[in-house]
């Protein structure tokens, strides 16, 4: 589903190297978690990934489905199923939320060669997938994220993926901010939309979170790189010794 | 030296002084109606301000005497201007009288008329033709309503056109209020007596102007003790060549009246536009304007608020979409001398290509206007380099019990929320149109005419596709 080769990326602005080889596979089905320390470069995979401008890409290559991503506008990458989930939702004042979805689905739909959804359709769908998160029906009246509660919104991130139905998603440390509770939901909103068709990669700091989506694999990324790959043992590891020991085993190793 | 000769014998100023003695004549002080008296200092304090010249601090980023002087070209042997309507009729024809008005000026007489408008079915409507009323008033005039030419209003309302005309004009500050006044011959007069609480719709349609015109359109509107009426005027576009309107308008909102008005400017890129308002209102009124501007070729909308009497509500709201060479300047002053008042004034712009966007608003809260809350934004989105905007918030404020702010933002459209809407598989295009158009629809949604609203979200699509 996603090859990652070798990937070196760096910030356009100044030219620091953020990712420094970088090389991971997803197969079609499977659940993995990215973990690592701050700074380790974690949301400029998901950035880069999604088609965010502000990067450079100077080695390496991503394959998406066998087409290559890093050719592709951010929008295209989404048409082609591709769901980043923000750590930051966006707040876009004026814009409701049924106006928005409309835009997205359609525009997904339309490329993705299935039929359109008549307005009726959508609105129905809209209900049901604003269930799996528990939003409130109401809210497709409301503008985008604004105003919205941090659960909210990262339920929200959830809620749109549901409505865009993608082969990938990313969800980019979307636990951060959200208490137990919320957690949980979000987690069962997840859950609910694995399918033996649909990668999800899971970026997060803490392990709480792979409670509840068990991963396939955890890869721990440091300084640019991923530097060690294990099972969902691997977090609950990570959560106990921290990421120092890490570092001093693949500086033994290097 | 008399006033009018402080200026060259050629200039704008002096044949515009000549033709208002041609077209008044001199008669005897004392038995001059006052309105006529008033136009007389109106055409004096003219005099002794001229039109704004290149380095005058309220024009300074709007090149207006260019604008004038390619307008008004006067030669030394009498005007070479085709037609000078409201005023200073020599070489073109003498106005119509009061009487034969309507037939004069039907519907279609103008050269460009509009061709698309909303479809206002509700409502009173009435259309214009170079500033005169003309064709006839379409819709039920309810009982309490008086919509009729300044002229008809000066033989069957003298004692209200006493009371009101011109007394809002703050002449000594204001050479376009001031010229405009002096060439006050007709306009349009609406007055709303006391029982009128219904929120009366009345749309002017500003419909048609000679070709390179140059006309002082002026509007009266009175809302009596308590009336409500909502008033909304309209200057589509018209294909009239380099035309100059310095229109004027004085609304006085009494004692718990309501006011609500929304003014629509679509006039073509050769259009010069100088809109001035003065609002007077009286303890616990309410008004609300609403300035949208979608053409035009120099706009300047100087609006003025003197909430002079406590508790009054004053709201001010404006958008403007600024492209090709335009040029669009607000102007604003809220005078808070009474206490307890509340204003709030919003602006919303979008400026693209070379046009330039300007935004004045003063906030003057005087010593005895305790616990005055007034707010002030002003928000412009420039969608290409070649544009430029001014912002200058003022607040004077004497008073020290009140609440205030002001802010003021200028920048392109945020890349993040482009980002999140592409990530979601919508194109550049698509995501910066759903972005302008929230933007500026925010402005929009605070009209509460559903036509007027409608037909504004139908313009802005429009518009802002093909900006986009």
């Amino acid at each position: 589903m996603l090859d990652i080769q070798n990937l070196h990326v760096s910030i356009e602005e100044d030219g620091t190297e953020i990712l420094k080889g970088l090389s991971l596979k997803v197969g079609k089905g499977e659940v993995h978690a990215i973990m690592g320390p701050n700074g380790s470069g974690k949301s400029t995979l998901a950035s880069v990934l999604a088609g965010k401008d502000g990067y450079e890409v100077t080695a390496g290559s991503v394959a998406f489905d066998g087409i290559d991503l890093l050719e592709l506008e951010a929008d295209q990458r989404a048409r082609e199923g591709l769901f980043l989930a923000f750590q930051y939702p966006v707040e876009l004042p004026g814009v409701s939320m049924s106006n928005f979805l409309k835009q997205a689905v359609m525009s997904v739909r339309e490329h993705q060669g299935k039929e359109a959804l008549s307005s009726g359709a959508l609105l129905q769908l809209m209900k049901e997938k604003a269930a799996l998160v528990h939003l409130d029906p109401s809210l497709k009246s409301r503008s985008v994220n604004e105003g919205f509660s941090g659960g909210e919104k990262k339920r929200n991130e959830i809620f749109q993926l549901a409505m865009l139905d993608p082969k990938f998603a990313i969800l980019d440390e979307t636990d951060s901010g959200l208490d137990i509770d919320a957690l949980r939901i979000v987690a069962d909103g997840v859950n609910s939309l694995r399918s033996s068709d649909r990668s999800f990669l899971v970026i997060t700091h803490y392990q709480r979170l792979l409670d509840y989506i068990v991963p396939d694999f955890v890869h721990v990324l440091m300084n640019g790189r991923i530097v060690m790959t294990g099972g969902k043992e691997l977090a609950l590891e990570l959560e106990e010794k921290g990421y120092d020991w890490i570092k001093d085993e693949s500086v033994q190793l290097a | 030296m008399s006033p009018e000769l402080t200026h060259q014998n050629n200039s704008e100023e002096f044949v515009l002084a000549e033709q208002f003695e041609q077209l008044v004549g001199v008669q005897p002080i004392g038995q001059e109606s006052s309105w006529m008296q008033n136009r007389r200092q109106a055409m004096q304090a003219f005099a002794q301000l001229g039109f704004p010249k290149k380095r005058s601090e309220s024009y300074k980023y709007t090149p207006i005497s260019k604008w004038i002087e390619s307008r008004l070209r006067f030669e030394t042997n009498g005007p070479s201007i085709k037609s000078i309507h409201n005023g200073a009729a020599v070489g073109a024809e003498a106005p119509p009288s009061a009487a034969n008005l309507e037939l004069k000026h039907s519907a279609g007489q103008g050269v460009g008329r509009l061709s698309a408008s909303w479809n206002g079915e509700s409502g009173i409507q009435v259309q214009t033709s170079n500033g005169r009323l003309s064709g006839t008033i379409k819709g039920v005039v309810p009982e309490g309503l008086t919509i009729c030419s300044l002229q008809d209003a000066m033989v069957q309302h003298p004692a209200l056109l006493n009371t009101y005309l011109t007394k809002a004009v703050v002449l000594d500050r204001d050479p376009f209020a001031a010229l405009a006044s002096a060439f006050a011959e007709d306009g349009i007069f609406i007055h709303a007596r006391a029982e009128l609480t219904g929120g009366e719709v009345i749309a002017i349609h500003h419909d048609a102007l000679d070709t390179n015109g140059f006309v002082q359109p002026r509007v009266l509107i009175v809302a009596e003790k308590g009336a409500s009426i909502q008033v909304v005027e309209h200057f589509p576009f018209l294909d009239s060549g380099r035309t100059f309107e310095n229109r004027i308008a004085e609304i006085f909102v009494a004692e718990k009246a309501r006011v609500d008005h929304v003014l629509v400017m679509e006039r073509s890129e050769e259009a010069l536009f100088v809109n001035s308002l003065f609002v007077h209102q009286s303890e616990k009124s309410y008004f609300r304007t609403n300035t949208v501007t979608l053409g035009g070729g120099l706009v300047r909308h100087n609006l003025n608020f003197l909430p002079n009497a406590e508790e009054c509500e004053t709201h001010l709201h404006g958008l403007y979409v600024a492209k090709g060479k335009a040029h669009v300047d607000n102007h604003t002053l809220v005078d808070h001398a009474k206490p307890n008042c509340f204003s709030n004034e919003m602006f919303k712009g979008i400026v693209t290509d070379q046009a330039t966007g300007v935004f004045n608003g003063k906030v003057l809260v005087r010593q005895d206007a305790q616990k005055t809350n007034a707010y002030q934004s002003s928000k412009c989105i420039v969608l290409d380099r070649g544009a430029r905007t001014y912002a200058k918030p003022e607040l004077e404020i004497y008073a020290d019990d009140v609440k205030c702010s002001h802010g003021a933002t200028t920048g392109e459209l945020d890349e993040d929320a482009i980002f999140y809407l592409r990530a979601r598989g919508i194109s550049r295009d698509a995501a910066k149109m759903l972005l302008l158009e929230a933007f500026a629809r925010d402005v929009v949604d605070l009209i509460a005419v559903e036509d007027v609203r409608n037909y504004l979200y139908t313009r802005l699509n429009r518009l802002l596709t093909v900006l986009n």
